[in-house]
């Protein structure tokens, strides 16, 4: 149970830093995810059904996600619509997308295709399956974050960070904006649909409604990481959007094992996930303001 | 309370985590995943849990719910396969596929999947898998439209599925092969939510003679405007979903008693539990008379002007006459 918790922490906290580089980084609320989370599922369970491979899979997924990302830029920058709307037009329109790309199905089965899990696990066939994936998604998802960490510190990365600031200061020192937005709202979309693309090989399909949820999922995540650790240092902000994912799979875990010792049904898990973000943004208002909190 | 002591919280909750083990000493555990919590399926999850019991009345059951959220799917299967459940039952296309790709050593009972070989369950539909067999609710489409055909003959039939619903796909793609095979025209409209379900009636209803709905959670979920306009228009429809034909208005419902449904995917659970090999075990169909039920609402008959052929008549399980509901058999 507990690799079962980390394991899927670990490929939805890759989403989750999608969504963290774009509400906090960029300041760009986006709404994309919800539809370039199946767009990666329905990429790779395309590219593993048709024969083309995991490689392939992995990889047209992570451009088809850049390319969701970049739209939705596109449609805000040119347009002057504001975030919200923009993502959800793209996520409205990969709905459609999404299903031709399974071949005008709702559902891509991917129970009986080789994936990245049975090969993973195949590499090592005398240990526990569950504990190699636990290992391997660590580094992968470790290796990811150190990368983002390093674009951060990059020149290019320093003109993200000031964008989400102030965007008038970018300007001023003579960059476009809207060409970085592109590049941003991209990158955070591709990571998404990556992690999309692992679930669908974790889940066993693909399916066009994978995405419902999703950017709660990655707001949640972000803020509890923002409670567990106060920093402002760029690899501590990354490392605790990945313990936050770990930690809010695990509080839904704990409701669906220990829930009916306090009368709660599946059903309630969705008002707990509500309430929990809402716990978790008082108590970090109140750290950071010295306001009135939760328990003061 | 203050910050660092949420924070120590916090901590020992995951330190819990950690030391989370299961003392099995209980007979037999039995993981049931639902998609969605919906009438058939709860009858259904009802049915299995009563069928299982004949043979195994110590049977403990886990009942679980991924309200429709597919991401769940999987923690569902993880935490059956972390407490080392006996046995699964999926219910449902993705819960089951979920179950099936994470649970290596437990059998997986399926049932309420439309087409197990399409969803990548079983390899045929002749044998059953390694661990892996079940119940197909594929309706009888063919059925349901040619009873249709009785009624009244026509040229064009309006249908409307849920585009995101695997098996709402499938059931249209057989629809339109029945509809081919007929000779008659397959006017289709799909939806994405339960929202747009009238909008699609509307936009077809001038152009069909009669109008079939197979099984789909979205589209039954508004019935109410899809047996409105026909009935405006004055055309006959027919679902496949006796339940919700009880108090809405249709000329005729041909389906499964989702309950009885429950109940034989149940005793074949009992089965599979009792050393049944599931590789013996082809892919298990609802033929039984019995197990279907027949509606006929005959005030929306005299309505429409149809008169329905008295063959018919007699296999009907439920007759709505004057607003009452009797039980034939």
């Amino acid at each position: 149970m507990i690799e079962g918790i980390f394991v899927e922490g670990l490929i939805y906290g890759i989403m989750a830093l999608g969504v963290f580089f774009t509400f906090r980084i960029l300041n760009f609320p986006d709404l994309t995810v919800d539809g370039s989370f199946p767009l990666g599922a329905a990429v790779m369970a395309a590219c593993l059904a048709g024969g083309a491979g995991i490689v392939w899979g992995l990889s047209l997924a992570v451009i088809a996600g850049w390319l969701a990302g970049a739209v939705t830029a596109v449609i805000h920058n040119r347009l002057k619509v504001p975030h919200l709307l923009a993502g959800i037009l793209t996520m409205t329109m990969l709905y459609s997308i999404n299903i031709r790309i399974m071949g005008n199905r709702a559902n891509l089965p991917l129970v009986r295709t080789d994936t990245l899990f049975s090969m993973v696990t195949g590499v090592f066939p005398g240990l526990d399956p569950s504990w190699v994936l636990l290992i391997f998604f660590l580094l992968l998802v470790l290796l990811i974050k150190l990368l983002l960490d390093l674009f951060f510190l990059t020149d290019m990365g320093l003109i993200f960070g000031a964008l989400g600031n102030n965007e008038q200061m970018v300007v001023s020192a003579g960059v476009n904006p809207a060409t970085y937005k592109v590049i941003g709202v991209g990158i955070s979309n591709a990571l998404v649909a990556l992690s999309g693309a692992l679930v669908a090989q974790y889940q066993g399909f693909a399916d066009v409604n994978l995405g419902l949820g999703m950017v709660v999922f990655g707001l949640a995540a972000v803020m509890i990481g923002e409670f567990l650790i106060p920093s402002n240092r760029i690899w501590v902000l990354t490392l605790r959007v990945l313990l936050g994912a770990i930690l809010y799979k695990a509080i839904l875990y704990l409701g669906r094992y220990y829930g009916y010792a306090i009368h709660m049904t599946p059903n309630d898990l969705k008002l707990i996930s509500g309430l929990l973000i809402i716990a978790a943004l008082m108590l970090t208002r109140r750290g950071q303001k010295g306001g009135k909190g939760l328990f003061s | 309370m203050g910050m660092r002591s949420m924070r120590c919280l916090l901590s020992v909750l995951l330190v819990m985590l950690a030391g989370l083990s299961f003392a099995d000493m209980r007979p037999v555990r039995i993981g049931i995943s639902k998609i969605v919590a919906h009438p058939a399926l709860d009858a259904l999850e009802q049915g299995v849990q009563d069928g299982l019991r004949e043979s195994w009345p110590n049977a403990v059951f886990d009942l679980q719910n991924a309200n429709g959220d597919l991401s769940t799917a999987a923690s569902i299967a993880q935490k059956f396969r972390a407490q080392k459940v006996d046995l699964a039952v999926g219910i449902a296309t993705p819960t089951s596929q979920a179950l099936v790709n994470l649970l290596r050593d437990q059998p997986v009972i399926y049932c309420a999947v439309t087409d197990p070989v399409d969803a990548g369950l079983v390899d045929s539909y002749d044998q059953g898998g390694d661990n892996v067999t079940g119940y197909s609710d594929m309706t009888p489409v063919a059925e349901q439209i040619d009873f249709l055909l009785r009624v009244r003959p026509m040229k064009r039939l309006g249908h409307i599925y849920a585009s995101g619903e695997a098996n709402a796909v499938r059931l249209a793609e057989i629809a339109r092969r029945v509809c081919e095979a007929r000779g008659i025209e397959f006017v289709e409209s799909t939806v994405a939510n339960s929202a747009e379900v009238r909008q699609a009636i509307q936009a077809i209803i001038r152009r069909v003679d009669g109008v079939y709905l197979s099984n789909d959670n979205t589209v039954f979920a508004a019935l109410p405007a899809v047996s409105e306009v026909c009935m405006r228009h004055r055309v006959p429809l027919v679902t496949a979903d006796p339940s919700s034909a009880r108090n809405i208005p249709v000329l005729a419902a041909w389906g499964f008693d989702y309950y009885r449904m429950g109940l034989a995917t149940g005793r074949l659970a009992g089965e599979v539990l009792s050393g049944t090999p599931t590789a013996d075990i082809p892919t298990q169909y609802m033929k039984d008379p019995s197990d279907m039920e027949l509606l006929v609402n005959l005030d929306v008959a005299a309505m429409l002007g149809v008169e329905i052929p008295a063959d018919l008549l007699e296999q009907a399980s439920i007759l709505i006459k004057n607003g009452q509901v009797t039980e034939v058999r």
